[in-house]
């Protein structure tokens, strides 16, 4: 495996364990989801440069479109939770327990 | 909502389902996963209560982390294999990421915590889309990869999905939770034969999709949403709750109903592939989905409310019955007798 694949990895790994583990705010949350997926942007990038394959250029900026899309749906919900809840504190999460 | 949001929403999650099951490279499936989750995203939003809202977070949350972990897997598996088919998965770690990453999506266990808030915070025909529409897509994949899964996973959360839809399922008293705990159990059923027979997934799918529809539309046309509005809702339209008693059952999967037909198929192909003890184990677990089925059929039916009521029937009111719902329940309380043609198609 080589640097650039642990590297790749690690990111990955790193900003979905931050994701699993976020304490205090929704907006940490969606931070690392955009950090995962800057991740997948930059390894989708790669490929086209290891497998000399340019039309596989065209992936990585379909995943930026639709990464951007979900990154303004999470900004939208974001914004949505602070007007009900109050503040976008995950403690304030809890209406809906079993 | 505005007709045109809901116009549009409604073409994006066809879209959305029409392309990640149409597919072929990983890269379409994601895009169909990524479309469905935003078109379903201002469905459950839409009232801006505090309870949708909440909801509507952990659903997105969920999806987007799952989304994004499929494509992670499928990534891995380009880097090894050198390309991006979705029947040729074959790096085993892309499998297992795949397999947790669609688990997440679908609610098996042990990632089915967000399932009963999101359910139980969104409107009851957005409960059906998410129980039934939702889950399409990521079905569809688990069917395309199955050659290549783990078993020992799948099996071990198939169980473990069975057991706990069942045993969460009994204490709940929100018609919607226990919903989402009965498709937590159905799931399990649906992904223990998936190595095996991948058709009758599909199979348990679709009969599930068609009996928990007609289910949702009952609780729709009487607003039953706790149990205790269910102990008056016989007087509103009283066939409705026979057919809801019936319906219930087949979802249970008694005989001769329409619901014990997965239930049968499933048990008779683990038995053929010498996996007699995960079948017993598994239809044990659906006892207690049974129970708390029951307990609904109770309610509905068989109990008279203490209130004083007077009247055996309430006073008209004008609600027309969806036709879906009629052609539902029959389909999904008389349709055993055409298992043969199950057997001859799949």
């Amino acid at each position: 495996m080589t640097f650039l694949h642990l590297s790749f990895y690690s990111a990955f790994t790193l900003s979905s364990l931050g994701l699993a583990f976020h304490r205090m705010h929704l907006i940490s949350a969606l931070l690392c989801l955009e950090s995962m997926m800057l991740s997948m942007y930059i390894a989708l990038s790669m490929w086209p440069i290891q497998t000399q394959m340019t039309s596989s250029t065209l992936m990585p900026i379909l995943m930026l479109a639709f990464s951007a899309c979900e990154a303004g749906a999470g900004l939208a919900i974001l914004v949505a939770s602070t007007r009900t809840h109050g503040s976008d504190q995950l403690h304030n999460l809890n209406l809906l327990q079993c | 909502m505005n007709p045109q949001a809901k116009l549009i929403s409604a073409t994006s999650l066809f879209l959305g389902t029409s392309i990640t099951i149409s597919s072929n490279h990983w890269m379409m499936a994601w895009i169909g996963l990524e479309i469905n989750t935003l078109a379903v995203l201002p469905l459950i939003s839409k009232s801006h209560h505090p309870r949708a809202i909440e909801a509507s977070t952990k659903y997105f949350l969920t999806q987007a982390a799952a989304s994004t972990l499929l494509l992670f897997s499928s990534m891995t598996n380009a880097w090894f294999s050198g390309q991006w088919d979705i029947t040729q998965l074959t790096h085993p770690m892309s499998c297992m990421l795949l397999t947790t990453a669609i688990s997440i999506k679908l609610g098996l266990v042990p990632f089915h915590f967000w399932f009963p808030e999101v359910l139980q915070g969104s409107t009851m025909t957005t409960c059906l889309l998410l129980a039934t529409v939702m889950k399409f897509p990521p079905i569809t994949l688990f069917f395309l990869t199955s050659p290549s899964l783990n078993p020992t996973l799948l099996s071990l959360m198939a169980i473990a999905s069975a057991a706990l839809g069942g045993w969460m399922g009994l204490n709940q008293t929100q018609t919607r939770k226990v919903l989402a705990f009965s498709s937590i159990a159905h799931l399990g059923w649906m992904t223990i034969i998936l190595i095996y027979n991948p058709n009758l997934t599909l199979t348990a799918f679709y009969l599930y999709t068609m009996t928990t529809s007609a289910i949702f539309f009952i609780l729709n046309t009487t607003n039953t949403l706790k149990l205790s509005t269910m102990m008056t809702a016989w007087t509103k339209i009283p066939p409705l709750t026979t057919v809801f008693m019936l319906t219930l059952l087949s979802l249970a999967g008694l005989p001769p109903l329409t619901g014990f037909l997965p239930k049968w198929l499933i048990i008779q192909e683990l038995t053929k592939q010498g996996l007699t003890i995960m079948a017993t184990t598994i239809t044990l677990l659906s006892l207690l989905g049974l129970f708390f089925y029951l307990r609904l059929a109770y309610c509905a039916t068989i109990t008279l409310p203490p209130n004083f009521i007077n009247y055996t029937k309430q006073w008209q009111i004008n609600k027309p019955t969806n036709i879906l719902t009629t052609t539902l329940t029959t389909l999904s309380i008389l349709l055993l007798p055409l298992s043969p043609m199950v057997f001859t198609v799949s």
